[in-house]
């Protein structure tokens, strides 16, 4: 069954026609080519996927898009500006935080809620933040630093 | 040396598109009309089909294709990515799809509909009759007498690989002390973040395909699909974007001739991206190995005989086993010094899915095995590991049994100096169970490993790069590679080293970012940690090529001689003769556009196709300490310290990561990653990242890398290699420091709590 639907999603709304059980992420690589997001495993388990629903990091492959409605969505392609890179972002960049940079645009996506939410993080707050985004290519030490040096700025 | 861009740790030329989510990984991209592929997989691990009926899937509205092994060409083929050489062993007995199911996941039939949904509907309608046959899911099964055979080799045995040097019985004859030793290592997988299989292949009305695919070796693919498919190699054109980790797992053939084969029956591009589950069911992971190790050693230290008998459990199908026979006999012998050595590699056939490549190649499972024997033997031998390792790893000036050549440099004393140091050898490592390492049911230990690993495969495997610099009207450069980075860096490294042989800034040197085998020339891959060394010598005579050019130009308008010139900043500069005068120069990019559009218009252009003059080992020692829940079993990894000699690091930052990142995939080997079957059915346990635990971010202990520059002459500004090498040593150093806080040898992998535990009831009994 599909449903007609309209999200928002980096401040602008998009309508879509969905089946009722289609995710958010599928919505959003499939539907709207927003392929930033990425898929590691479609059940909740490495966080490539994670986009802010209100805010909040969330993995997009265990939301149903009908649940999105209503919520405002941000996405990677939603974070820095045409040219210009977020702070996290560059961060990431400048420390050789990005290897296959698979997990990447989820790990920015998690640094950037953990940071609205606590801007001064220690380094095991940070840790425990990324956690849920799992990274096979840098052991995390890089990236860890990078959000610290964001967050001591 | 001082250089201008080698050696600093610039960022990657990939990093903004990459954070940005702007970066078009193949799983990305679509195209008009294009349709998605599934795969039909056999839920038995070993059973005959009987009979297949795809009549009601054909007959689902939206499907357009669906094969099955009659619709595949009758050829067989192997899916390895090796170019023809003398350590290529390659057996060809797969087919596009099977006609016989050999494990959990044998793809039987594949379909390409107009969405994913309907794919996966189709596939249900496919009927299959499968007789069951006895699943063989570990060696001693397969081995077994009169155990069924999962292809036509006796005792599911394939291939043996015998190594002979000196006199094996005669060295154990004069030896003080023989010790002997069984060790097993399990399978597991290299879990890249983006999943292992995904490739969009889009036939045109010429007769070639186009296959752009997540590969480790666009040009190898490409001739290995075109065997399998019957069509030329120049039939197949293979576009490689950013690739999300591969550690080996793209080391050859994944999916690309099913995709190709869906996309050529029915006119349209097909995408065919696997699940994570798929993944783990259908591509290859690192080999379970069986290993004993027999080693006769004098009181001193001194090595009489070494000896290794090892059963490589292949899975399904041949693809690398018999080939990674050579190297992991290879990584044993070359080790350590001894006059007399035999080895016997034994390649096995199993019902698990084939094992392939995976960052290391062998060399994680043998350097385990080889360096828990060699702390039990400094324990008996009352020598310190550090002096017995010293005292019998080969050394700078002598011949390196890996590749036969003599080893350009050696930094391993000083790994072992500046590891020791950082860790606290003499202070930490005392006596197992020592009183300050008590903390209640905690037991700190620490431990080390040893390591040698190689910077290409020569001169077992080819190792030919091809590079083109081509230097634009403004005087920046293009380098046109086959850059099959996969996220390690290696764009990013060949561009600092064509900018620093060119002269001038990096910002002014383009990589193809995208490798694409109708552009560039033919190229091995990123396998055996060669980019930097192989890649790197190409690249850097092809920048001396344009640079020779460059000269020249500015020799003419400079009326000058080319031996009175040098490139600097992307000027061209005069040696100054009297001081009083002031210092010529020229632009290159006024050089390039008088060559452009002088009076004889010409391009300047660098190229080169070779293979690298040498093979360089490389060495490291890492050093770990741990703690010991004896209440619990857990072992925590405290901190690591990792002394790497890589020759000149050209981008430190990107060695560094590729050393910690390497850490996180070794600690998980020792403790928590094992691919697991059920031994009666075949099934495997944990296809998914639930189950198969890698580590997360708060698992993971304080890293401390070191890097030691013991450059080497024949590498590209003295670079050897890094990026296989981070984890050869990780899960021996941690069973040495688990044996020195507990004073129990583990001799098989992971460490599992539970194994831990048991351990330790054992002992107190
Ligand atoms: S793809 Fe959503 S958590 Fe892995
Ligand atoms: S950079 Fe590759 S998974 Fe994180």
């Amino acid at each position: 069954m599909k449903m007609s639907i309209s999200l928002l999603i980096n401040g602008e709304t998009y309508q879509v026609n969905v089946p009722h059980k289609k995710t958010l992420l599928d919505v959003l690589r499939e539907d709207l080519a927003l392929t930033g997001t990425k898929k590691g495993c479609d059940s909740g388990e490495c966080g490539a996927c994670t986009v802010l629903m209100d805010g909040k990091p969330v993995n997009s492959c265990i939301v149903l898009a009908v649940d999105a409605v209503g919520k405002q969505i941000t996405t990677i392609e939603g974070i820095g500006g045409i040219t210009e890179l977020d702070p996290i972002q560059e961060a990431l960049v400048a420390h050789g935080a990005i290897q296959c940079g698979y997990c990447t645009p989820g790990i920015v996506m998690t640094a950037k809620a953990l940071l609205d939410s606590n801007p001064h993080p220690t380094e095991s707050q940070v840790r425990e933040g990324i956690t849920g985004n799992l990274c096979r290519c840098t052991g995390y030490v890089k990236i860890v630093e990078a959000i610290m040096d964001v967050s001591r700025r | 040396m001082s250089y201008s861009v080698v050696g600093q740790s610039v960022p990657r030329v990939d990093a903004r598109e990459k954070v940005s989510g702007s970066a078009l990984y193949t799983g990305d991209m679509m195209l008009p009309h294009m349709l998605i592929g599934k795969v039909l997989r056999s839920p038995f691990a070993h059973a005959k089909i009987i009979s297949i009926d795809t009549s009601k899937a054909k007959e689902l509205p939206g499907v357009k294709v669906v094969l099955t092994y009659e619709d595949t060409p009758k050829i067989l083929w192997n899916s390895a990515g090796f170019p023809p050489s003398p350590g290529a062993i390659l057996v060809e007995d797969q087919y596009i799809l099977t006609n016989k199911a050999r494990y959990v996941g044998d793809g039987i039939a594949a379909v390409a509909a107009v969405d994913e949904a309907t794919a996966v509907q189709a596939l249900e309608l496919i009927e299959v009759e499968y007789e069951v046959l006895p699943a063989l899911m570990n060696i001693e099964r397969a081995m077994s007498d009169g155990a069924v055979l999962i292809h036509e080799a006796e005792k599911n045995i394939y291939g043996h690989t015998p190594v002979v040097i000196g006199d094996i019985d005669a060295g154990f004859a004069d030896a003080d002390f023989v010790f002997e030793d069984t060790y097993y290592v399990p399978k597991v997988n290299q879990v890249s973040l983006e999943p292992c299989g995904v490739s969009m292949a889009a036939p045109d009305k010429d007769g070639r395909i186009t296959i752009w695919t997540s590969t480790q070796m666009p040009h190898l693919v490409r001739s290995i699909t075109a065997h399998a498919l019957g069509l030329k190699t120049g039939q197949i054109r293979i576009i490689k974007p950013p690739v999300g980790g591969a550690f080996g797992s793209r080391l050859g053939v994944v999916n690309e001739p099913i995709a190709a084969l869906l996309a050529m029956k029915v006119g349209q591009p097909v995408m065919l991206k696997y699940t994570r589950e798929e993944a783990f069911l259908a591509t290859e992971s690192r080999h379970p190995i069986t290993m004993t190790i027999k080693t006769g050693v004098k009181k001193d230290g001194t090595f009489t005989a070494r000896q290794l008998t090892s059963y490589i459990d292949g899975g399904a199908y041949a693809t690398h086993t018999p080939s990674l026979a050579g190297p992991v006999a290879g990584w044993f012998l070359a080790m350590y010094k001894s006059p007399n050595i035999k080895v016997d590699n034994y390649s096995v056939y199993t019902n698990s899915t084939q094992c392939g490549a995976f960052r290391g190649y062998g060399n994680p499972q043998v350097v385990f095995a080889v360096e828990s024997q060699i702390d039990d033997i400094a324990e008996r031998l009352g020598i310190d590991p550090l002096e017995l390792r010293l005292k019998n790893h080969p050394c700078a000036g002598e011949v390196w049994l890996w590749s036969g050549w003599v080893i350009e440099s050696c930094g391993f004393e000083e790994c072992i100096a500046s590891g020791a140091k950082a860790i606290e050898w003499t202070k930490k490592r005392s006596k197992i169970g020592n009183e300050s390492s008590h903390q209640g049911s905690k037991k700190r230990g620490v431990g080390m490993g040893y390591m040698m690993h190689v910077s290409g495969a020569r001169p077992m495997l080819h190792e030919t790069s091809a590079a083109m610099i081509k230097i634009n009207e403004d005087g920046t450069a293009n380098l046109i590679y086959s850059n099959s980075d996969c996220g390690q860096g290696a764009g990013t490294s060949l561009s600092q080293i064509a900018a620093e042989e060119l002269g001038i800034p990096f910002e002014d040197v383009m990589i193809t970012k995208t490798a694409d085998t109708d552009v560039a020339g033919f190229d091995i891959g990123s396998h055996a940690s060669r980019q930097t060394y192989s890649g790197g010598n190409s690249v850097k005579n092809a920048a001396a090529k344009a640079k020779q050019k460059i000269l020249e130009m500015a020799a003419e308008m400079m009326e000058t001689p080319v031996s009175e010139l040098v490139v600097k900043g992307g000027r061209v500069w005069a040696s100054n003769k009297s001081s009083e005068e002031p210092a010529k120069s020229v632009s290159i990019a006024e050089i390039s556009h008088r060559a452009h559009f002088g009076s004889h218009g010409n391009q300047i252009i660098g190229v080169v196709s070779e293979e690298p003059p040498g093979n360089p080992p490389v060495y490291a020692a890492q050093f770990v300490e741990v703690e010991v829940d004896t209440e619990t079993g857990i072992v925590e990894v405290l901190r690591v310290v990792a002394a790497h000699d890589v020759g000149t690091a050209i981008n430190p930052a990107i060695v560094e990561g590729q050393i910690e990142g390497a850490i996180q995939q070794g600690i998980g080997y020792a403790l928590t990653e094992e691919y697991c079957y059920d031994q009666e059915s075949g099934k495997p346990l944990n296809p998914n990242l639930s189950d198969y635990k890698i580590l997360t971010s708060v698992d993971m202990p304080q890293i401390e890398t070191i890097l030691v520059e013991a450059a080497c002459d024949t590498g590209p500004f003295g670079a050897k290699s890094v990026g296989e090498s981070g984890l050869v040593a990780t899960a021996a150093a941690i069973a040495n420091a688990v044996y020195n806080a507990i004073g129990i040898r583990f001799k098989e992998l992971p460490m599992t709590p539970e194994r831990v535990l048991a351990a330790l009831q054992n002992k107190n009994k």
